[in-house]
């Protein structure tokens, strides 16, 4: 407990990670209270890093991490409280699934590991499977298999790397509500992603990280708007350009226009605005659009756009 | 059943439910078939003689180490390789209990296949001849020297990534080659520690058992080199850490 209150589950006061020359994590703070927090960011940006940090796997280059108010580095008490969903796909293929739950049963020394074994095969719905040694899973079912031998301690911190990764449709939506009804117990849960619609479906708080920085955080409606309104790029083809290219000017969402190699390039405010008028403007110019292409829209643009703020 | 017992037990059905156990068995089938032959071709020399050398000192050269090379560097390295270390790592365990299961794991399986392998050659060699107490003298040794070297390999596998290729420059540069070369260095050798011990329990005289230090010097040194492997993997493993994704 600190002076203020209680300590916040998770806390990471200016972490910064580095492997020689490279830095993975550069100064990031956060806080994490119980409830669903996505942690969003391109591949490479420095997720599983922070993950590994918060997991006790990697000890901070600078700052702390402090999880349920113990450093996370070097207490492996820690992990009666913490369960830790990794993103790599191997588990023992010579156990059966209920075996290798079994296990992490047995290792928490809980009281009735057969029992709490049989639970957690029943929340990822595993339980038809779970006598297969898992060597022949499926991705889905050893990822599944993973989160039921993670969450058999019914721990307060749930950490999970990728954890939609090689799920179906079906057991993406099974898994966001067996996430979501752990948050409503009051457990705090951490998920790593680097897909969008993963973290619009369930993480209300979303921590942005790009390039080992923390880039944006809060809830997710805001950020969704930041991405929206960004300045964007688009090329356009029409049968006049020039024409075209006076009659965007005009509009108050349009910042600029370039004629070059053939083609009309131009810079908005508002992506849905744009799109909408620019038919409308091709039309009063008397010009027929051939093409409209944004050229900035992978998640990599919108999230250096986020960094550059 | 403890932490310790719980990772010993998965960890042997992870050893022996790969290919390498086939290998592994045919290794220390090499010193059987050794025995079929000395017997065979009616080689010179006493039955006591003949089981130390060729046939047990061969296990104690070759059999031994890589069984031990290739079991204890699989016991723990392999699943920090595939990333598998993490489930047991992520538990409210003491590493060094993790690190105890491990080895007694390693240990285990390795004993086993070289005992058998050498119980069985000596035996072929020793039929309906004395000197048997030749063959007690190395099954003891063995024992003490698998302990010994899964212990050093343990300790590599968390060292190094490399720790097959830094194991077999041990036993075929540093054990076959240096210590010929430069005698004093014997006394940093496992392989000499385990025929001095069983030069120590067998009894027997000075020609049979070819051991280059004392036995009670080989008992101590091998104690001492095992325990501090032990100490370095539990210090390595109390501190392991993720290697860098990001």
């Amino acid at each position: 407990m600190s002076a203020n209150g209680p300590a916040p589950a998770v806390e990471v006061r200016d972490v910064s990670r580095w492997y020689g020359d490279v830095v993975a994590v550069n100064g990031v703070s956060f806080a994490l209270e119980p409830g669903v927090t996505s942690l969003l960011g391109p591949n490479g940006a420095g997720k599983s890093t922070l993950l590994h940090l918060m997991a006790g796997f990697l000890r901070p280059s600078a700052g702390e991490v402090r999880v349920l108010g113990q450093p996370a580095f070097g207490s492996p008490d820690l992990y009666r409280r913490v369960g830790l969903v990794p993103e790599r796909e191997a588990v023992y293929p010579f156990l059966t699934g209920r075996e290798f739950v079994l296990l992490s049963a047995r290792l928490h020394g809980l009281p009735d590991p057969a029992a709490a074994t049989a639970r957690a095969l029943r929340e990822v719905e595993m339980t038809d499977a779970a006598e297969r040694a898992t060597g022949g899973y499926s991705k889905g079912m050893k990822q599944r298999v993973k989160i039921a031998a993670a969450l058999v301690h019914q721990p307060d911190v749930l950490l999970l790397d990728e954890p939609f990764n090689g799920a179906d449709p079906r057991q993406r939506l099974q898994m966001t509500e067996m996430l979501r009804r752990m948050a409503d117990e009051g457990r705090t849960v951490l998920f790593s992603s680097h897909i969008l619609e993963e973290v619009e479906r369930l993480g209300e708080n979303v921590l942005v990280v790009v390039a080992g920085r923390l880039a944006a955080s809060g809830d997710y409606r805001a950020i969704r708007q930041l991405m929206t309104d960004r300045p964007h790029s688009f090329t356009i083809r029409s049968s006049d350009d020039r024409a075209l290219a006076r009659a965007l000017v005009a509009e108050a969402s349009v910042t600029g226009v370039d004629l070059a190699d053939g083609a009309l390039r131009v810079r908005a405010t508002e992506l849905a605005a744009f799109t909408a008028l620019a038919p409308r403007a091709a039309q009063r110019a008397g010009a027929s659009l051939f093409e409209l292409r944004p050229d900035d829209e992978s998640l990599e643009s919108v999230f250096q756009y986020l960094v550059r703020r | 059943m403890t932490a310790i017992a719980l990772v010993a037990a998965m960890t042997v059905r992870q050893l022996l439910g790969q290919r390498r156990i086939i290998v592994i068995a045919l290794l220390n089938l090499v010193p059987a078939v050794v025995a079929v032959i000395v017997r065979t071709v009616d080689a010179d020399g006493t039955a006591a003689q003949l089981v130390a050398n060729p046939v047990l000192e061969w296990t104690t050269l070759f059999m031994l180490p890589l069984t031990a090379l290739i079991l204890a560097t699989a016991a723990l390295g392999g699943e920090i390789e595939d990333g598998t270390a993490v489930y047991l790592l992520s538990k409210p365990i003491a590493r060094w209990r993790i690190l105890a299961g491990k080895l007694l794991a390693a240990w285990g399986a390795t004993a086993a296949a070289v005992l058998a392998g050498a119980a069985l050659a000596g035996a072929v060699v020793l039929a309906g001849e004395s000197g048997w107490n030749v063959l007690g003298g190395y099954l003891a040794a063995l024992l003490a020297g698998s302990f010994a070297y899964c212990a050093l390999f343990l300790m590599l596998s968390l060292l190094t990534s490399r720790a097959l290729l830094a194991g077999i420059a041990y036993v075929f540069i540093w054990e076959s080659v240096i210590t010929s070369f430069a005698p004093g260095v014997q006394r940093a050798s496992v392989r000499e520690y385990t025929l001095g011990i069983a030069d120590l329990v067998a009894g027997a005289p000075a020609d049979v058992i070819e051991a280059e230090l004392g036995g009670v010097l080989s008992l101590i040194l091998m104690a001492v080199v095992s325990a501090i492997a032990v100490a370095i993997a539990a210090r390595r493993l109390a501190r392991f850490q993720l290697s860098g994704e990001a």
